[in-house]
């Protein structure tokens, strides 16, 4: 970074110095501009989601059957059809783009978010085996949460841990495609009902999710997204080499453990209520990190990216064929396949080598 | 190894998997997943039994029995071809998405109103040729082309996007849904007979523009430089090997859906049993590729019965410890 030639003396350029109390904060001035543009986005594409569709309403529409006022019918249509699904789209969103940003740090490869090495079809796996193949009282959730966990145990210990590049994500991609030949063994088993039920969760889709799953996922986002910020600072060192970052004074094991922890939180989360929409988790942490000038770890911006991207994504999968409803897993492959071709091909050299 | 113990291997080899071949095709008659004993099926295969037991033996898994033949010739010998040219271990046409691209072709086709065998037969091997000559440019790229871990990744980029379309064209158009679900699964049982007839030439020309080129592979084994030397045109070489995996993946893609992992673990097995050398491990490929297949089906009629699994959820659970095993090999083996 340059050394500012102003002679500030509380603030290095491009950051905000704030003291509250005996503390003394770094704000990146850019990273605020760059969520403030997020986060309104969001917004204009939420209140889009709401009043869009059919029937379509117009903006102070919205904002009355939001109020509860109003016709009845846009009232009760706002109320439970689009608000939650909105609500669940967002925080989904905003679940995996978070988990993809750490995950993708932690290995310090753009291409290790949880849906290429596996841990969406972990979760995926386990959850469509608890409404088919093993009725047990546990919630989907719960269960995607274990799916998560041993999906990521498999794709860490068996490809060394992360720190082998490529090796590692094409161990995860087996891990994955094991999981998906599970997925596909116990929908081939079940009747037509339950495998009919358990569809949602193999394409990713926000139609009609569970209100007790968001529920589930507010809460988890509510715990994680304070220590994934907490977690940054050590992230940011963990962007080096090993020996830097112990020389610096991270536990880098202890470090690597609590953020796969998160990491595998959020997904198993999100999943239980989106499906395996896997190239958020991807696409949104780059979209973060190109905003706010590849500095720092950007947590906060990665989570609305991620928000902006799903409900975007959900926008255009419920308008653009309507009547027909396109699940919003196949519009984030769409965009996000040809994107992760580009990285793949285009640069010679990456991160982590 | 001297070059008598070498062909001594190879023949014990051949015999060994022709055998297992042998068994396994006579297991595939008498298992299933109908409520049929064993016993009643051999009645049935000697010609004597109930007319039922007959036809479940000789009109059902007969011609799948060949089937799975056919289709793991095919893909044994593409995926042995496709690492020797790309000199790649983790090159196989699923993973790279020829299959994907492939099934892709029929299903566009389908879409905009083929519907006879030998038109499907000439999309697939067109769309198999298009993601193969994707792969060769891809190798040929600085940077992405010789790492073979990556490749694998962008094969796997393509296929989603390639499934995304399929989707969408499924829940666009519910007229041909069910036809296109039937192309996007792979799966042995319940394709017309006539397959049959397009698949033979389809294998045979694949093998013969395949078999052309194994010297030359052999030789490009040892270095381009050395094999040019020897008097081989590498370029010529890669281009004629990649078509005749095209032919081969299309043809199998088209008679029996995308099988995901066949060509890597078949591949996998005949190094480990007869070395790398490319002239050795085809022929021993072209036996344990029917064997993989015919296990995978008979495992697939079993496993859920009375139900039927697709089969690439058997090759897939068979092949992802290989797939494994391969890339955690501390060093990639370069072909």
């Amino acid at each position: 970074m340059k050394t500012s030639t102003t002679p500030t003396r509380d603030a290095p350029q491009g950051f905000w110095l704030l003291r509250p109390g005996s503390l003394s904060l770094l704000v990146s001035r850019r990273g605020v501009w760059a969520g403030l543009l997020l986060a309104l986005m969001t917004a204009l594409v939420g209140v889009g989601n709401l009043s869009f569709g059919t029937p379509s309403l117009t903006p102070d529409q919205v904002l009355a059957a939001l109020a509860g006022a109003g016709d009845p019918f846009n009232v009760f249509m706002l109320h439970e059809l689009r608000l939650p699904r909105l609500t669940a789209g967002i925080l989904s969103g905003a679940a995996l783009g978070v988990g993809g940003c750490l995950l993708q740090t932690l290995a310090r490869n753009r291409l290790a978010t949880p849906g290429i090495i596996g841990i969406d079809d972990g979760a995926t796996a386990f959850a469509v085996a608890s409404i088919v193949a093993v009725p047990t009282s546990l919630a989907p959730p719960m269960l995607a949460l274990v799916g998560a966990a041993t999906a990521a145990a498999l794709a860490f210990g068996l490809g060394g841990g992360g720190s082998r590049g490529y090796r590692f994500i094409v161990v995860g991609i087996a891990v994955g495609a094991l999981f998906g030949a599970l997925t596909n063994f116990m929908l081939a088993r079940t009747d037509i009902d339950s495998a009919n039920l358990a569809y949602p969760w193999t394409v990713g889709s926000l139609n009609a999710r569970a209100p007790s799953t968001v529920v589930v996922l507010a809460a988890c986002l509510v715990i994680c997204l304070p220590i994934a910020k907490a977690l940054g600072r050590q992230l940011q060192l963990l962007r080096f080499s090993d020996a830097v970052a112990i020389g610096l004074g991270t536990h880098v094991r202890h470090t690597r453990l609590a953020i796969l922890v998160v990491t595998v939180f959020l997904t198993a989360t999100a999943v239980a209520v989106a499906g395996p929409v896997g190239l958020v988790s991807l696409v949104a942490p780059e979209v973060a990190r190109h905003l706010t000038g590849h500095r720092g770890v950007p947590i906060i911006n990665s989570a609305l990216a991620g928000a902006l991207l799903m409900t975007a994504a959900d926008w255009v999968g419920r308008t653009a064929f309507a009547p027909v409803e396109i699940p919003v897993g196949v519009i984030t492959a769409i965009v996000g396949g040809p994107y992760l071709l580009w990285i793949l091909l285009r640069e010679p050299r990456m991160t982590g080598r | 190894m001297s070059k008598r113990r070498g062909r001594q291997l190879l023949h014990r080899t051949a015999i060994a998997g022709a055998g297992l071949a042998g068994v396994l095709m006579f297991a595939s008659m008498l298992l299933g997943a109908g409520n049929l004993t064993p016993l009643e099926s051999l009645h049935a295969l000697l010609g004597q039994g109930s007319e039922d037991h007959r036809f479940i033996v000789f009109e059902l898994r007969w011609p799948r029995t060949i089937l799975a033949i056919l289709v793991g010739v095919a893909l044994g010998a593409a995926g042995t071809i496709m690492q020797a040219a790309t000199r790649n271990p983790l090159a196989e046409p699923g993973l790279l998405g020829v299959s994907a691209g492939a099934s892709f072709a029929v299903v566009l086709a389908i879409y905009y109103g083929a519907d006879t065998a030998g038109v499907h037969f000439g999309i697939a091997i067109l769309g198999a040729l298009v993601g193969c000559f994707l792969v060769l440019l891809t190798t040929q790229m600085r940077g992405a082309g010789n790492d073979p871990v990556r490749l694998v990744l962008a094969g796997a980029a393509f296929s989603s996007i390639l499934m995304s379309i399929t989707t969408l064209i499924l829940l666009h158009d519910q007229r041909t849904a069910d036809e296109i679900r039937f192309w996007v699964i792979g799966a042995l049982g319940g394709r017309p007979v006539s397959n049959l007839q397009w698949a033979v030439p389809g294998l045979l020309a694949g093998l013969a523009m395949v078999g052309a080129t194994v010297a030359a592979l052999a030789a490009m084994s040892l270095g381009e430089k050395v094999a040019m030397g020897l008097g081989h045109k590498p370029v010529f070489t890669r281009i004629l090997a990649m078509t005749g995996v095209a032919v081969l993946v299309g043809t199998a893609t088209a008679a029996a859906g995308p099988i995901a992992f066949a060509g890597l673990i078949v591949p996998y097995f005949a190094r480990r049993l007869v070395g790398p050398d490319v002239r050795r491990a085809l022929p021993i490929a072209m036996l344990i590729g029917p064997c993989v297949l015919l296990l995978a089906d008979i495992l697939s009629r079993l496993a859920v019965r009375p139900y039927e699994l697709p089969i690439g959820i058997v090759t897939a659970c068979i092949g992802a410890p290989v797939l494994i095993a391969v890339v955690r090999s501390h060093r990639l083996p370069r072909l």
